[in-house]
């Protein structure tokens, strides 16, 4: 039994289950007799749907039920709603939103889309019977490209919608940009493509639902991040009260956004195990999850920074092209515009920035948030262009950076963005972040690389980052007869350690042992509302919603105190774990607490058992403002163009640490993940056939532990929000917003002296060698 | 999967009898890409005949200058043993890159060679080292063994033995590997046994090929110097997603360059 505190480095609950193999994934449920869905999916990218014929394989012998586009029309369920942040255009009119069924049945937009859904005994059988439904396609022109599908005569995808365009935005001050792009010396101008990610979960998507006849009831595991708000959005479509849907996930294997939104599958699968009668598993193979869950990024931008010739930045321009593919998500049009925007220019101090955005649909899967959710774009968006206006000064690109960095007295300050930015210190974490690098062996490592043919270069990205996500979050804790004490949240861990971290919040505030609680997640049943994952939310969110629940117990028990050392409410205290009465000898444990407040006998006359049993919503007032600093060393090889990164130094400014340890766990998955993005990963459609060309691992390119360099992480903690009590920032996004910057620059620093100043993400071997070879 | 008979002979006989009476037999060794095909339901054998049972089908024999592998031996076994490491330690160093641990433990030098996969590790050095590949009923030479994508000169249901690899002078393997799947987008095996040297080449073309020209220059003169501005001809080379024609023709000489480096140490 261990006492832990906030900011101990306590090692996660939830890996002796992980570890052992003895997780419990969506394919692990068994709710006993159930039988297997398996969706059928459209192979064209734009078709049009004559009708369906599955009479041959409802034929099949152990085939339950085969669920066509056609049979779901016929049910009039609502389509599959979107709750975007952007609402309007910039002249005022609404965005336009396309209906998007579960089943299509008069026409497919992507290859992937569900058409149908076959029930069977078994996945052989089931998987057998999908080749047997025959669905008769006119297939029609498509288009895949983001800029080219918002040109005149590109194939259309909807017809309410005019030249596919669903969204036309902005965001800052306008006059005060152009004025200040009047009054500066220069004009750096890049374009530069964000390219297009999936998020690759190592758990596919899946549900496992059944229906309870006698009550009307369905519940539904489904390895979701987001059950609160899936639950409302399955019951918005099926036309039924939320609270007739149990939902539930167990442990889920990653996320990264491709879990957030409500997808077709699981409410089919709701549909399914009330028509069949069985409860019915679905499960996602990895070719399906490639073809059906949300990709990322995908924006084609033009960045304009006005700058004097002494490096002073004076205003920043961002105009991009964005992709919803092709139908809007479940945030739909926020990610290209409000998403992006927020953290236009970074850290650095400008006298005016804009942002102007279009996005519109494609005949690929739909887009959706992945992993920062347009900060990142917005911070290789930022990054880039200093880099290149470092180049075009002739200045060092730390000097620049540094010159321009916000300072701290100008905090607090809302930006051209309208983000509240609190506090911070980011010269401080920036010189922090340098001071790791050892950059006084930076030319011995240089001459060592050129010794081998190679190339060395380094590069330093600061970030500016923001919290996201449903603002409000809500925990129950409540105490057992057995003495164990139940923590249950609506935030959600789908890997972060969330059954480690948030217990121990508890833990350190009640003063009792970590083992004593147990931990309750992503259950409808167990909060009455919940945020679940996504934004950076966990600690800002869910670590707050502790927070506040565990002094509200401390609160209600100081009654049990008072009545113990027989004085009043008012003269008791908490400290340290126990409750105390200032002035005299008397204290009560939090254990002790606990115990007596099982116990009617130990209780005032006006408490019952259960006293403490409290639950509680935070409600977050604006969103943390994260930041830090990313470096880089990277390693060209120019005859080839392979990339090594053979360094990586980060400070964080997460505000309240609460976990060191998962906390670098956060920021090493981030920069795994911003490495792929920077140098590997991109989800290809043929422009022809709109066929997805990485619909594998053989094919998508996924970061291998020896692609990833030496890590070193720091904190800077000086400077806890005070727009939540427990102070953290969130840090699950912003290794996605440092890391591709920091990467892809130092690779062009290492290329200076091939004249290369810019080459597209991902920098694969081959585009590396391309650009030196232009060069 | 689609169904099929799962079948594990205990012998080389009962193997090749299993495939001569199956309707569509299909040998398996490793199952590190009949596996995957069968679960994308991509072929519909009628009987997978599991080889793995066979001992007599792996293991690495020395004698004579000849390093013999039995055709089920795994490539960590390959890459792993005393016998390779000290004879042909490119080879060893070759099966090292196959793939990854997962790939190395199942996988066998008889099943990649048999399916000649066109970005293969093993095609090279078999072809680069002048092997011979021993079937139940015949000997091939390297030269005849690889005809085409994905194509052997191997008939229906023969059954690939051992591969033996005369011990060269110097050799060296080195590949750009794919960075999702490791496959090689180009890998060159060079040797030099006396005056006889071999260029092999995979994963730049549909199958793996020798580069003559490069062969006549180091003959000549066995230095990585020998070979600058002697490239192949990469009309033909695949051009795909991973790599365009072009930087296939180029990876083919810095590889052909940095083996003959790395074989002289």
């Amino acid at each position: 039994m261990s006492k832990v505190k906030i900011r101990d480095s306590v090692r996660r609950i939830e890996d002796l289950r992980f570890l052992t193999g003895t997780g419990n994934y969506i394919d692990d449920v068994v709710i006993g007799g159930e039988v297997v869905g398996v969706v059928v999916r459209s192979p064209y990218a734009h078709a049009k749907i004559n009708g369906f014929d599955a009479t041959d394989a409802e034929a099949l012998d152990g085939v339950l039920a085969v669920i066509t586009g056609a049979e779901w029309a016929a049910q009039n369920f609502g389509p599959i709603p979107t709750n975007s942040a952007v609402k309007e255009n910039r002249d005022g009119t609404p965005i336009s939103v396309p209906d998007r069924p579960c089943l299509a049945s008069e026409r497919v937009r992507y290859v992937g889309e569900a058409v149908a859904f076959v029930v069977a005994e078994t996945l052989a059988i089931a998987r057998q019977a999908v080749e047997l439904v025959d669905v008769d396609y006119d297939p029609l022109p498509a288009v895949t490209h983001p800029v080219k599908a918002l040109e005149p005569g590109a194939p259309q995808l909807h017809d309410a919608i005019e030249g596919n365009l669903c969204v036309d935005w902005e965001l800052g001050d306008k006059d005060g940009t152009e004025k200040a792009f009047a009054a500066a010396d220069r004009i750096i101008t890049l374009e530069l493509h964000n390219n297009r990610v999936t998020g690759a979960p190592i758990e596919p998507r899946g549900a496992v639902a059944y229906y309870d006849d006698a009550s009307g009831t369905y519940t539904i595991y489904q390895s979701s991040q987001n059950i609160h708000a899936n639950r409302n959005q399955m019951a918005t479509i099926l036309g039924i009260d939320k609270d007739n849907i149990h939902h539930v996930a167990p442990d889920v294997g990653g996320g990264f956004g491709a879990k957030n939104s409500v997808y077709p599958e699981p409410v089919i699968t709701l549909y399914a195990t009330k028509k069949v009668g069985r409860p019915v598993k679905w499960v996602n193979d990895r070719a399906e999850s490639f073809l059906s869950d949300t990709h990322g990024r995908s924006q084609y931008s033009t960045v304009e920074m006005a700058v004097m010739n002494d490096g002073t930045f004076k205003g920043l321009r961002t105009t991009t092209i964005g992709e919803m593919g092709a139908y809007c998500g479940t945030v739909g049009a926020f990610t290209p515009t409000g998403g992006s925007a927020r953290t236009q220019g970074g850290p650095y101090a400008f006298e005016a920035m804009y942002y102007s955005a279009k996005a519109g649909f494609t005949n690929t899967a739909p887009l959706d948030p992945y992993r920062g959710a347009g900060r990142p774009e917005g911070s290789f968006q930022i990054e880039r262009i200093v880099e290149l206006a470092a180049r075009e000064l002739d200045m060092d690109p730390v000097e620049l950076r540094r010159k321009n960095l916000i300072p701290k007295d100008a905090l607090p300050l809302v930006t051209s963005m309208g983000l509240d930015v609190d506090c911070g210190d980011f010269p401080t974490v920036f010189e922090k972040t340098l001071a790791m690098t050892d950059r006084a062996g930076y030319e011995a490592r240089a001459a060592a690389s050129q010794a081998q043919g190679k190339c060395r270069g380094f590069a330093i990205a600061p970030y500016l980052e923001c919290t996201g996500g449903m603002p409000k979050e809500h925990a129950v804790i409540s105490f057992d007869d057995d003495g164990s004490v139940s923590l249950a949240i609506g935030s959600h861990s789908t890997g972060m350690g969330h059954e480690t971290s948030l217990p121990q919040i508890l833990a350190a505030q009640l003063g009792i042992d970590i083992e004593r609680i147990k931990f309750t997640q992503a259950d409808t049943d167990a909060t009455p509302l919940g945020g679940g994952h996504g934004g950076s939310r966990g600690m800002e969110m869910g670590g707050n919603a502790v927070l506040q629940t565990a002094g509200e117990v401390i609160e209600k028990g100081k009654a049990i105190a008072a009545h113990h050392f027989e004085c009043s409410v008012d003269d008791v205290e908490f400290d340290d774990g126990a409750y105390i009465q200032p002035g005299s000898n008397n204290t009560m444990t939090m254990d002790n607490a606990i115990n007596a407040a099982q116990d009617h006998s130990t209780l005032p006359d006006d408490l019952a058992p259960g006293c403490l049993d409290t639950g509680s919503t935070f409600e977050r007032g604006i969103i943390s403002i994260p930041n830090g600093c990313h470096a880089a060393e990277a390693e060209v090889d120019p005859e080839t163009g392979a990339v090594q990164i053979t360094g990586f130094w980060v400070v964080d400014d997460f505000g309240t640490i609460v976990n060191p340890m998962l906390a670098d766990g956060q920021v090493m998955g981030g920069i795994g993940q911003g490495l792929g993005q920077a140098l590997l990963e991109q989800a290809i459609y043929d422009e022809e056939s709109g066929q997805l060309v990485t619909g594998s691992l053989i094919d998508y390119a996924l970061p291998r532990a020896e692609d990833m360099p030496p890590m070193r992480l720091d904190y800077y903690e000086d400077s806890p929000t005070k727009k939540t009590p427990l102070g953290a920032k969130g840090a699950g996004e912003a290794g996605c917003c440092g890391a591709p910057p920091a990467i892809v620059n130092a690779v062009l620093d290492a290329l200076k002296g091939h004249g290369v100043t810019h080459i597209e993400m991902p920098l694969t071997p081959e585009m590396v060698w391309q650009a030196v070879r232009d060069a | 999967m689609y169904e099929f008979n799962f079948q594990r002979p205990a012998n080389s006989d009962a193997a090749i009898d299993a495939q001569a009476n199956a309707e569509d037999g299909q040998y398996m060794a490793g199952g590190q890409t009949i596996i995957p095909v069968l679960k994308q339901r991509l072929a519909m054998p009628s009987d997978v005949i599991d080889l793995g049972a066979i001992e007599d089908l792996s293991g690495i024999t020395i004698a004579d200058g000849t390093v013999t592998i039995g055709a089920m031996t795994t490539h960590t076994d390959v890459a792993t043993s005393g016998d390779v490491l000290g004879a042909i330690p490119a080879l060893a160093d070759l099966a090292s890159m196959i793939g990854d641990p997962h790939v190395r433990n199942r996988g066998t030098i008889g099943g990649s060679i048999a399916n000649n996969d066109p970005a293969a590790d093993y095609p090279a050095a078999v072809l680069g080292l002048g092997a011979t590949v021993h079937t139940n009923q015949r000997t091939i030479i390297a030269d005849e063994f690889f005809t085409d994508l994905f194509e052997t000169a191997l008939d229906e249901g023969e059954l690939i033995t051992n591969v033996a690899f005369p011990v060269p002078d110097q050799a060296a393997y080195m590949k750009f590997p794919n960075p999702a799947s490791r496959y090689a987008i180009a890998g060159v095996f060079v040797s030099r046994t006396g005056a006889d040297v071999r260029v092999a080449v995979t994963g730049a073309a549909t199958c793996v090929f020798r580069a003559a020209e490069m062969e006549r220059a180091l003959a000549g003169n066995f230095n990585p110097d020998a070979i600058e501005g002697i490239g192949v001809d990469g009309t033909d080379f695949n051009n795909d997603l991973h790599a365009s024609a072009e930087y296939r023709t180029h990876l083919v000489s810095v590889m052909a360059k940095r083996a003959v480096a790395k074989a002289l140490g």
